[in-house]
């Protein structure tokens, strides 16, 4: 119908082979002659000042060629990093200031020697206050955990849009956007202040974080379990002040990252130690020690919304409060990105947003799939939902009044919204089935709407296709196969541009030397941007071929095709390889292109370009309360992605459902529980718990969506953190649905259902206008 | 502790391997045996990723000493099928379902849902679903891996029939 021959098919997986018979390599499978293993000593204070650190008796044991302390680390280097704000050191030197963070390291023959190593380094601690949570760190008496300023900057922004670094004590960023004027809150009939509170996941990647690195006279060679390996050669370049082309970063297969292997983790440690010793060191985390590396925000989130007694939404304040935890990280990035779109995909008059990172004793938070946007969402999805309840309207009919139509820019200056939000909608919602057992329990049905921009800002890729005289294709392209199926998809793009058979398509190997640069694996930019680079690379390609064979036959490259490493010209089928070798002489030749994308940089836009495109998730949640238990039970969880065209509609669907799981996981019990003193009380693998095969809700459907309107190749946009984002809500929504009880906090627990139960019995008319509460 | 050495079938081949003899199986099996699919995820006999079958028993090999596979019988996914040759039907029904995504709990997957098919050859969604439980998938869902399961099971049951 489409002419499509590859594209839109659910092609195996090229990694299928590798990945089901166990012979896939991932960083953690690298071992180099004469490797050594490095392990990190922690600190057991949330906030200390380190008085003393004597590594002597640990130099001297048995299988250790290097110790890293603050003493070791050369005079000059910055010994720091961060992404806008660079505050994380690689060991830490006159404080610590979360538990976990790293005091020192031990490269040993091996990694029990390592450990038993660690156990002789003798650090002196004097303890400080600890501030582990957003409120102890915002206390007029809360201790400082920065009291002099790390370097940091802040990015540019466009119209509507600042931000600032240090704007009070203990927040090292804030972000803020304003459009239209705070007069329409006045023209209003309603205005609502609600106040929602966003619990701590952790990613549990199954592949720990590791590194390899090997610091050679002549370079720096690392391999690492990283999405983002250009940004990281940068950063190891500035931090030890080397060339980045005396750096080579490869990158195999990623075991899973959900975020959390963005920029430095394992590496800088492992290169200090293998310059220390001479020899390659491989630097492998427990999986506890992955907890206490990287982690999603936990928020605060106030919204003030102004309403019109028909529903129509006008005006919305926020402020958003991110618990960052100790270091920065990507912090003022997902500030950005949660205060950007906690407006959530509706029509306003006035927008007015503060999100701002609060720095605590714990530790540090990152990207995490959602990316600020599964907060924003959690509070602007409970909140519409909140109010047409408030209101006597049906939720989905205030959706409807509101919700962003088709090309209408999300605000001033942007890109329209790709996706017709309600079709979305109304696909999932008719999806429910109606629930069918009377058993005494209470049910309902819920739904919300998943926005963010999707593609990252103003994000550039590169690509470069080549192909062999037989006919054989290379793609070059620095996007990571971390288990989303890139590697199968962009080839796909490959070969129907090329109109060759997928597996004519190869996927080179990462590494920064010879691929060409990307900013890395990240923001659901795989299809979306690459692929963009991807296909213009290919069409490149394509069109040197073409115009090769028309050199050949004397004619025009219109009148031929490319098809299977054929020229097609009228009825003749002529073979490219013969006809190459003519030419270039018997060995041939290398028909090869690039192909680069960017959006472009808009001064007018908020974040400085349009966003590239929009990603969206759908979900209805049917739920079933037991009243006497607070117990929710998820009977039906519907997802629906747009993923513009589908490259490879098996894949796509994979992502959604991956996605929305890990949202149920969110929404019903996943969290990481810090007691006062900054101690993380279940951050091992048997007491944070994911949600099993057993916990699926009773139906569970995935629906990919293909509407057509995506800027990627052939119509597609990018997936795989939209389903996720509107699954809490969708629940939270649907247990109000079922019982009148509105949950603000995350997760929807049996206590906090009991308590919400409670609070609505004790409210009576709680679905009817209530008065504004104290504004923010 | 001094090396010993530990004899036992690895699938299907018997095997001497010097090893300490406290040391984790799975760093015996991915070191000395060089089996890289013994993925180690979380060390603590939780995840399930490196799941092995010893004796046709589904087990934690991070969490068995080394001297444990003494006289045993064990399998990994390296033995599910031959290089070169045709895939096991649960490999063949994991890669049409792309019930794998990431690859690290794969091989506990394929080896999880090989005792249980042995166990039950025709499971409900329940069992299979019960089985599974013992290991974590943090990509996929779970959905891609219980529909592989089933049709696998079929596609043995119907081999076994021809």
């Amino acid at each position: 119908m489409d002419g499509l021959q590859v594209v839109g098919r659910s092609v195996r997986r090229t990694d299928a082979a590798e990945k089901l018979t166990g012979r896939a390599t991932f960083t953690t499978d690298i071992a180099l002659p004469g490797m050594l293993h490095a392990k990190l000593l922690r600190s057991p204070h949330a906030h200390a000042l380190i008085r003393r650190v004597d590594a002597s008796r640990a130099r001297a044991a048995p299988g250790v060629h290097a110790v890293l302390t603050r003493d070791e680390v050369p005079p000059g280097l910055m010994a720091v990093y961060g992404y806008f704000i660079k505050d994380q050191p690689i060991v830490a030197t006159d404080r610590v200031r979360h538990v976990g963070d790293v005091v020192a390291a031990v490269a040993a023959e091996t990694e029990a020697q390592a450990v038993h190593a660690l156990s002789l380094i003798a650090v002196e601690y004097e303890s400080l206050p600890v501030a582990a949570s957003i409120e102890a760190a915002l206390a007029a008496d809360a201790p400082e955990l920065f009291p002099e300023a790390p370097v940091g900057v802040v990015p540019a922004y466009g119209e509507g849009a600042r931000g600032a670094l240090r704007p009070a004590r203990n927040v090292c960023f804030e972000f803020g956007y304003r459009m239209g004027d705070h007069s329409a809150f006045a023209g209003c009939d309603h205005v609502f202040a609600d106040e929602f509170r966003f619990s701590r996941m952790w990613h549990f990647h199954l592949e720990p974080f590791v590194s390899v690195a090997h610091a050679r006279p002549d370079g720096i060679e690392i391999w690492s379990s990283n999405q983002n390996p250009f940004p990281l050669r940068k950063e190891i370049a500035r931090i030890f002040r080397v060339p980045e082309n005396a750096i080579t970063i490869r990158v195999p297969f990623v075991g899973g990252g959900f975020g959390s292997k963005n920029n430095c983790k394992t590496e800088p440690a492992a290169v200090l130690l293998s310059m220390l010793s001479g020899r390659p060191v491989r630097l492998a985390l427990t999986m506890e020690e992955g907890f206490l590396t990287n982690t999603q925000h936990a928020a605060i989130l106030r919204l003030r919304t102004g309403v019109m007694a028909d529903g129509r939404l006008v005006a919305r304040q926020s402020e958003v409060l991110l618990d960052a935890g100790a270091y920065s990280d990507a912090s003022p990035l997902v500030a950005e990105k949660a205060g950007y779109r906690v407006a959530g995909p509706y029509r306003w008059q006035h927008v007015d947003s503060l999100c701002r990172c609060v720095m605590t004793n714990t530790a540090p938070a990152g990207p995490f799939r959602g990316f600020g946007g599964t907060q924003a969402n959690w509070a602007s999805e409970s909140q519409v939902d909140m109010i047409a309840r408030r209101l006597g309207l049906d939720p989905f009919e205030m959706r409807r009044r509101n919700l962003i139509a088709l090309h209408e820019p999300f605000m001033p200056g942007e890109s329209g919204v790709d996706s017709d939000l309600l079709e979305g909608l109304e696909v999932v919602v008719r999806e429910l089935h109606r629930p069918a057992r009377e058993d005494g329990r209470r049910r309902g049905v819920g739904f919300a709407v998943g926005f963010k921009d999707g593609g990252g800002v103003n994000k550039p890729a590169q690509a470069r296709v080549k192909v062999s005289t037989s006919g054989d294709i290379y793609l070059g392209c620095g996007t990571i196969e971390i288990g989303q199926g890139a590697r199968t998809a962009l080839p796909q793009v490959v070969a129907e541009i090329l109109g060759a058979p997928a597996h004519r398509v190869r996927a080179l190997p990462v590494d920064t030397d010879h691929t060409p640069f990307d900013q890395g694996t990240n923001a659901s930019s795989g299809i979306a941007v690459m692929g963009q680079a991807v296909q213009r690379a290919a069409t490149a390609v394509r069109d040197q071929v073409l115009a090769f064979a028309a050199g050949q036959l004397g004619c025009d490259a219109a009148e031929l095709r490319l098809e299977d490493w054929h020229i097609l010209r009228g009825n003749e089928r002529l073979p490219l390889a013969p006809m190459v070798m003519r030419h270039f002489g018997g060995t041939g030749f290398e028909f090869t292109a690039d192909g680069f994308f960017k959006p472009e940089a808009d001064h007018h836009a908020p974040l400085e370009a349009r966003c590239v495109y929009w990603e969206i998730g759908w979900a209805a949640a049917q739920v079933a309360v037991d009243e006497g238990t607070g117990q929710v039970t998820v009977e039906q969880l519907v997802v629906a992605g747009d993923a513009g065209r589908a490259i490879n509609p098996l894949l796509c669907k994979g992502q959604d459902e991956g996605s929305a799981v890990m949202g149920f996981g969110q929404a019903m019990f996943e969290t990481m529980r810090f007691d006062a003193q900054g101690n993380l009380l279940n951050g091992e693998p048997l007491l944070y718990r994911v949600p099993l095969a057993e916990d699926l809700p009773g139906r569970l459907v995935a629906i990919t969506l293909e509407q057509g309107h995506g800027p990627g190749p052939f119509g597609a946009k990018g997936l795989g953190e939209g389903a996720m984002l509107p699954v809490a809500p969708a629940i939270a929504n649907a247990v109000q649905d079922a019982t009148g009880a509105r949950v603000t906090e995350l997760p929807i627990s049996p206590e906090r259902v009991l308590r919400a139960l409670d609070a609505a019995k004790t409210t009576p008319g709680h679905d009817a206008i209530q008065p504004e509460r104290t504004p923010a | 502790m001094p090396a010993e050495t530990i004899r036992f079938t690895l699938d299907g081949r018997e095997v001497a391997v010097t090893a300490e003899p406290a040391e984790p199986l799975a760093n015996l099996l991915r070191e000395a045996c060089g089996i890289q699919g013994v993925r180690v995820a979380c060390s603590r006999a939780v995840c399930g990723a490196c799941t092995i079958l010893v004796d046709g028993e589904p087990a934690a090999s991070c969490a068995m000493f080394a001297y444990q596979a003494e006289g045993r019988a064990v399998e990994t996914v390296a033995g599910l099928s031959q290089p070169g040759q045709a895939l096991h039907p649960l490999q063949e029904a994991f890669a049409r379902h792309a019930a794998f995504q990431c690859g690290t709990c794969t091989a506990g997957f394929l080896m999880l849902a090989k005792a249980l098919l042995a166990r039950h050859p025709e499971p409900d969604r329940a069992t299979i679903a019960e089985w599974l439980s013992s290991n974590i998938c943090r990509c996929t869902g779970y959905g891609a891996i219980i529909a592989a399961v089933e049709e696998a099971a079929a596609m043995m049951r119907a081999e076994k029939m021809a």
